[in-house]
């Protein structure tokens, strides 16, 4: 045909006819590969090699770092005052930005159209939690709240305001709650537990310091008043200047409302039940003290 | 098959709520977005899971370990081995007594929810107490300062005046002294605490003559008056 032009044209021959690319073919571009500084050899290397005239500098044989000549360092002067007195005792919560979360959801490694836990997170491999390091679990943070636009049902353990506005803009549901350093072992890395052949163990309320979080609706505690949770909701929409979405007219409402009991663990499984991995089976005691118990 | 079907049931265990069990590799989601997002779930890493020569030690053997023997370890046992283990599942929940073990040991570490919205209540209430009272007394305080302020420095300007009156007294009486005798002499010697003395009693001599006098003119002028 007339009109049937190669694609490619005057590159294609190019490539048609030049020989095959090989190591003796290829360069690196201009500026890629610095050459690196060898001592000792050379007009500019060499003689002292970078290393000064005489001394302590030339002989390698500077005093420690912060050492003043005698005079009393810097770090020494100053009195000590308590502001890390007690740090490791302090709980501490992995910041997860609202970028990464965008960026997890959009490589598909967390599902959006399910509640998302920190077990979904450390099995998206998204942050890492290390309970024995005094780590209480995931905390949200707002750095990516002008590119994030993802519509999830989320569970952390704390979240800045900016990050609840985010998420709530989208149309999305956020709650905080608490979990104590077992329960956090055991929602982190499932399946060792379920090995254990422990049953599912009751999730512990939070520490007197931390009660006055959970239970404040501005925080979306846990622990809150459902309504308390609406107002703030529509304050904070007023605050950040978006129109609130209604969830309860959304396609995904019922996957969105799902919450966890106050004292349970998992999706779907109560405190008290036996998960057998081996033959894939759930064992509920039966037991009326045990049921009292683990149903309190 | 068996593989597979772990895979289901752990992915069902790990995220999904009840109801639905989802497992698909990857689906293509033709959501709101307006794009296809494709989503995979989670690959739970394989559990190799040997069932074929479990070993469950003998618990009458002597040579058998003291800690093969432990309830902890009959957990793990029937965790990895199932009903092949032979291990009555009801062992696997604590005992009455535990039971009650714990229920104390709960009451006692772990207050529930009221008490501690109690405890922090009255914290609070206390703290603020403590401020409005502190502030009340600054507030007090404030509001006597202006007319403290003025007696202070009333006082002062007092003892200044007295000072100096002090200061022109003594420097009339050296004066004095000078006139009278021709030499500035010490305050402290004799001579000069007698005629301070006879100073004093010359001036309560006027007095007494002015005294007089008002009291003559005070009788004088009313008689006038009436008649």
């Amino acid at each position: 045909m007339s009109f049937a032009k190669k694609n490619g044209g005057k590159a294609f021959d190019v490539l048609q006819n030049l020989p095959r690319i090989t190591l003796a073919n290829l360069r690196p571009e201009p500026g890629a590969k610095k050459a690196e500084k060898r001592r000792g050899r050379g007009q500019h290397g060499g003689n002292r090699s970078g290393r000064g005239h005489k001394g302590e500098r030339q002989r390698g044989n500077r005093p420690r770092l912060g050492f003043e000549g005698g005079q009393t360092p810097f770090y020494l002067v100053i009195p000590k005052y308590g502001f890390n007195e007690g740090h490791s005792r302090r709980p501490q919560y992995q910041p997860l930005t609202l970028k990464r979360l965008q960026y997890l959801i959009d490589l598909g490694r967390v599902d959006p159209t399910q509640p998302i836990d920190l077990t979904q997170l450390v099995n998206a491999r998204g942050v890492t939690i290390q309970p024995l390091k005094r780590d209480y679990g995931v905390q949200l943070v707002d750095e990516g709240s002008d590119i994030f636009g993802a519509k999830i049902n989320i569970e952390v353990q704390r979240a800045s305001e900016g990050a609840i506005a985010a998420i709530e803009r989208n149309g999305g549901v956020i709650t905080t709650s608490f979990y104590d350093p077992i329960s956090l072992g055991i929602l982190i890395k499932p399946v060792p537990f379920f090995m254990r052949g422990q049953p599912i163990p009751r999730r512990m309320l939070p520490r007197e310091d931390m009660v006055p979080y959970y239970t404040s609706a501005e925080n979306r505690g846990y622990l809150a008043d459902p309504e308390e949770i609406q107002q703030a909701r529509r304050a904070l929409a007023q605050k950040y200047s978006y129109v609130l979405p209604d969830i309860s007219k959304d396609e995904l409402y019922h996957m969105l409302a799902v919450r966890k009991d106050v004292r349970q663990i998992f999706f779907g499984l109560s405190p008290g039940w036996v998960v057998n991995m081996p033959e894939k089976k759930i064992l509920k005691p039966t037991d009326e003290k045990l049921l009292e118990y683990y149903s309190s | 098959m068996a593989a597979s079907m772990l895979v289901q049931r752990t992915a069902a265990l790990c995220g999904t709520f009840k109801g639905i069990s989802v497992s698909k590799a990857v689906r293509p989601v033709n959501s709101h977005y307006g794009f296809m997002l494709q989503t995979a779930c989670y690959n739970p890493r394989p559990l190799r899971l040997d069932l074929r020569g479990p070993y469950i030690p003998d618990k009458d053997s002597i040579k058998t370990p003291e800690w093969q023997k432990t309830a902890r370890y009959d957990r793990k046992l029937f965790g990895r081995f199932g009903s092949a283990s032979h291990i009555d599942p009801a062992s696997l929940w604590p005992s009455h007594e535990e039971l009650e073990k714990i229920i104390a040991e709960e009451k006692q570490w772990h207050p529930p929810l009221e008490v501690m919205l109690r405890n922090i209540e009255a914290k609070e209430k206390e703290e603020t107490e403590k401020r409005l009272a502190k502030e009340k007394l600054i507030a007090a305080n404030m509001a006597k300062m202006p007319k403290m302020i003025e007696d202070w420095r009333r006082e002062k300007r007092e003892t200044k005046r007295k000072l100096k009156e002090e200061k022109a007294q003594k420097a009339k009486l050296l004066a004095e002294a000078r006139e009278r005798f021709g030499y500035s002499m010490d305050p402290r010697s004799p001579k000069f605490l007698e005629m301070v003395a006879e100073i004093e009693k010359e001036e309560k001599k006027k007095k007494k003559l002015l005294k007089r006098r008002v009291k003559e003119e005070q009788v004088a002028t009313p008689p006038v008056a009436q008649s």
